[in-house]
């Protein structure tokens, strides 16, 4: 009981100071580690570094940051992947919520780039009024299924959802180039592994012009505060919550676990599914083999480091973004390979991941030390 | 043309060794208690250090003996995140993946500045591992032909099998590993601490995750490639759940993989996209995933019905 009193105070706190210095923590000394591989790499770190925040800001000087950064190209591609990050760490959290964990991410959103690209081939010449929604619609249903599949193999036969999700991934992936390289391959002759170029008035209109900033964020932004909405102020939202505190619990209270279970997994694929509609129709204008560098994986990295919540994701998420769109100035820049973000945000994971072992081994070890001081102190006490 | 031929199984003893290798090691951390799904990180940083030494000193042995010592450092490091921080294995497991694909295209770039793969270069080629051909192995009849000419390494894990049987039933230490992730307060009491028999079955694992890494990149193929290690950790780790964490089923389990896999280059002779075909393993690996857990449903729903 005693217990559960303390979860519900600190759960009312808004801000968790502590977590927040150590996440800072985290990222300041993950940078460090980065700058001491170049460093050891024949790198000049301080150089690289600036040249990173030029790669994703497209701005030379803070002046002109102010001024004229909404004009930058890169600055559009920081805010598109800003866009994939959220979406794909949201829908990582659904499945989270519940004590699922969908790690396919990267096979649903590649099932659904190619299926929506090829809704627009089929459907081509037709008004884009119908060809977006239908392919909006094909590529949730398709991202949706394909994480139903292991889904319903967790729920019903409690079969290692991480390992399906992982391996149904490279099937689906394997799958895509199957068909671009196939019965789905264009006709083009300049390009091979993909579908056919997507007409021009299919394709959502750009934002900032050259980067892959277009008009699919007005959608994500939509699709990220539902999630957030249904997550933490609906009967929906708690009902997951509960379960993924207790299943058992929430079995015995009457709470449809199995279902809302599913549906998590089904939603959270839909949402990866549409994010690659939006690669295929905002930025790429076709699917192509290895249209997802990874999306995902980064997507799930930004859910782990804010410990599954909504707004964390959202914040984090233009850092990473930043980062990782910064990586490829910094190695046309400076020359370092941009491989290096990935190493950082791994790092970043490891100290978030101990942090809590850490405090308390030093915790353990303060007390532990206090006490033996005590002792001696009563024993000479005593003693005399 | 025959589809089952000599050929087919020479491909199923290579495509299931790597695999087995490192099952050998995630049934290690399995029955210590750790669910370890970073072995698909620790095979590929064991692939990329094994070429790396292979190709500065010339000598393919001590690359494997550097895939494997940096094996032990990882699985150190991937102890001191789970047993003493006690951190989340399934965050540094996946952390440790993301790691493994970032260091090992970063230092690719960095030390070798070539990009996607490594051969080698002209004036040094990677010395990979010697095959072993005896005429008499080969003289033995029916399998001589399929058992003669291998990568080294499947005899290894030919003789590492039994060893790591040996060692987890019949060894006072193995006994310990199982108790520490069956009944840690039992070993406790006992005056053993499953903490350590945890710190023990990481560095294990590590080490056998830097024999397959090293296998895949000097036996196999003689190369480093970007992701070479292409999800095998987590074929390892589904082998080792369809084994019930056995090293003898679960080396059946890495032959059946070893067999699908070897079946999807055997079907591109007859004209079957390489995409569909590359796409057989990850799905057998699927069905037997499911496959286990059903039968074990099964027979527990047997065992209420027999009490």
């Amino acid at each position: 009981m005693l217990s559960e009193k303390k979860g519900k105070t600190q759960k009312t706190k808004i801000i968790d100071w502590s977590y927040l210095f150590s996440l800072f923590l985290s990222i300041v000394l993950a940078l460090l580690v980065g700058a001491l591989i170049m460093a050891a790499t024949g790198h000049n770190p301080g150089k690289a570094y600036l040249a990173l925040a030029q790669g994703a800001t497209g701005c030379s000087s803070i002046g002109e940051f102010f001024t004229s950064v909404f004009t930058k190209r890169q600055f559009g591609n920081t805010l598109e992947y800003t866009m994939v990050l959220t979406l794909t760490g949201l829908a990582c959290v659904l499945g989270a919520r519940v004590g699922i964990f969908n790690v396919g991410g990267e096979g649903q959103l590649y099932l659904g780039a190619i299926c929506s690209a090829q809704v627009g081939v089929i459907l081509s010449g037709m008004s884009p009024w119908l060809v977006i929604p239908c392919a909006v619609l094909v590529a949730m249903a398709v991202g949706g299924f394909y994480a139903w599949i292991p889904g319903v193999l967790k729920v019903k036969l409690k079969v290692n959802e991480v390992i399906t999700t992982i391996m149904l991934n490279s099937v689906a992936i394997y799958f895509c180039s199957f068909l671009s390289n196939g019965p789905w391959q264009t006709t083009e002759s300049t390009r091979r592994g993909g579908t056919q170029t997507l007409a021009g008035e299919l394709r959502f209109p750009r934002l900032i012009q050259g980067s892959s900033l277009s008009t699919a964020i007005i959608g994500s932004a939509v699709v990220a505060l539902l999630v957030w909405y249904v997550l933490s102020k609906t009967t929906t939202g708690y009902e997951m919550k509960l379960i993924g505190q207790n299943s058992r619990f929430s079995f015995f209270s009457g709470l449809k676990v199995d279902t809302i279970t599913i549906w998590a997994m089904v939603v959270s694929g839909a949402i990866c599914g549409l994010v690659g509609m939006f690669e295929v129709y905002g930025v790429k204008g076709s699917y192509q083999d290895g249209i997802s560098n990874d999306f995902y994986f980064d997507g799930l990295l930004v859910a782990m480091i804010m410990r599954y919540n909504p707004v964390g994701i959202m914040l984090m998420s233009i850092f990473f973004a930043f980062l990782k769109v910064g990586a490829t100035g910094m190695e046309l820049i400076a020359g370092v390979p941009g491989e290096l973000y990935r190493i950082i945000q791994a790092i970043v994971i490891f100290f978030m991941a101990a942090e809590k072992g850490i405090s308390g081994l030093v915790k353990a070890n303060v007390e532990k030390s206090r006490a033996k001081r005590e002792a001696k102190q009563r024993l000479k006490e005593e003693t005399v | 043309m025959n589809i089952f031929s000599a050929g087919l199984f020479k491909q199923m003893l290579r495509s299931a060794t790597p695999v087995a290798l490192a099952a050998m090691g995630g049934l290690m951390t399995e029955h210590a208690g750790i669910m370890n799904i970073g072995m698909d990180g620790m095979i590929l940083i064991g692939a990329f250090v094994a070429v790396s030494f292979s190709y500065f000193t010339g000598s393919a042995a001590i690359g494997v003996l550097a895939a494997v010592l940096v094996g032990v450092l990882i699985g150190l490091f991937f102890a001191l995140f789970v047993v003493k921080f006690k951190s989340d294995e399934f965050i540094i497991g996946t952390a440790l993946n993301i790691l493994a694909g970032g260091a090992t295209v970063f230092l690719l770039r960095a030390i070798f500045n070539v990009k996607g793969t490594f051969q080698g270069t002209a004036d040094r080629p990677l010395s990979g591992l010697p095959l072993i051909n005896s005429s008499f192995i080969g003289n033995i009849p029916v399998i001589g032909g399929i058992i003669n000419g291998n990568s080294l390494f499947v005899y290894l894990t030919w003789l590492f099998v039994p060893l790591v049987w040996v060692f987890l039933y019949r060894t006072p230490y193995g006994f310990w590993i199982r108790a520490a992730g069956e009944n840690p307060g039992a070993l406790r009491t006992a005056g053993i601490s499953p903490e350590k028999m945890k710190w023990i079955s990481s560095i294990l694992c590590g080490a056998f995750c830097g024999f397959a890494g090293a296998h895949l990149s000097l036996g196999n193929v003689t190369m480093f490639s970007e992701g070479m290690s292409n999800n095998r950790g987590f074929i390892a780790f589904a082998c080792v759940i369809f084994g019930g964490a056995n090293p003898l089923k679960v080396y059946l389990a890495a032959l059946i993989f070893g067999f699908f896999d070897a079946l999807g280059y055997r079907l591109q002779e007859y004209r079957i996209s390489p995409y569909l075909t590359s796409m057989i393993p990850y799905v057998i690996t699927v069905v037997m995933m499911v496959y286990v857990v059903v039968r074990q449903q099964r027979r527990r729903i047997a065992q209420k019905a027999g009490e």
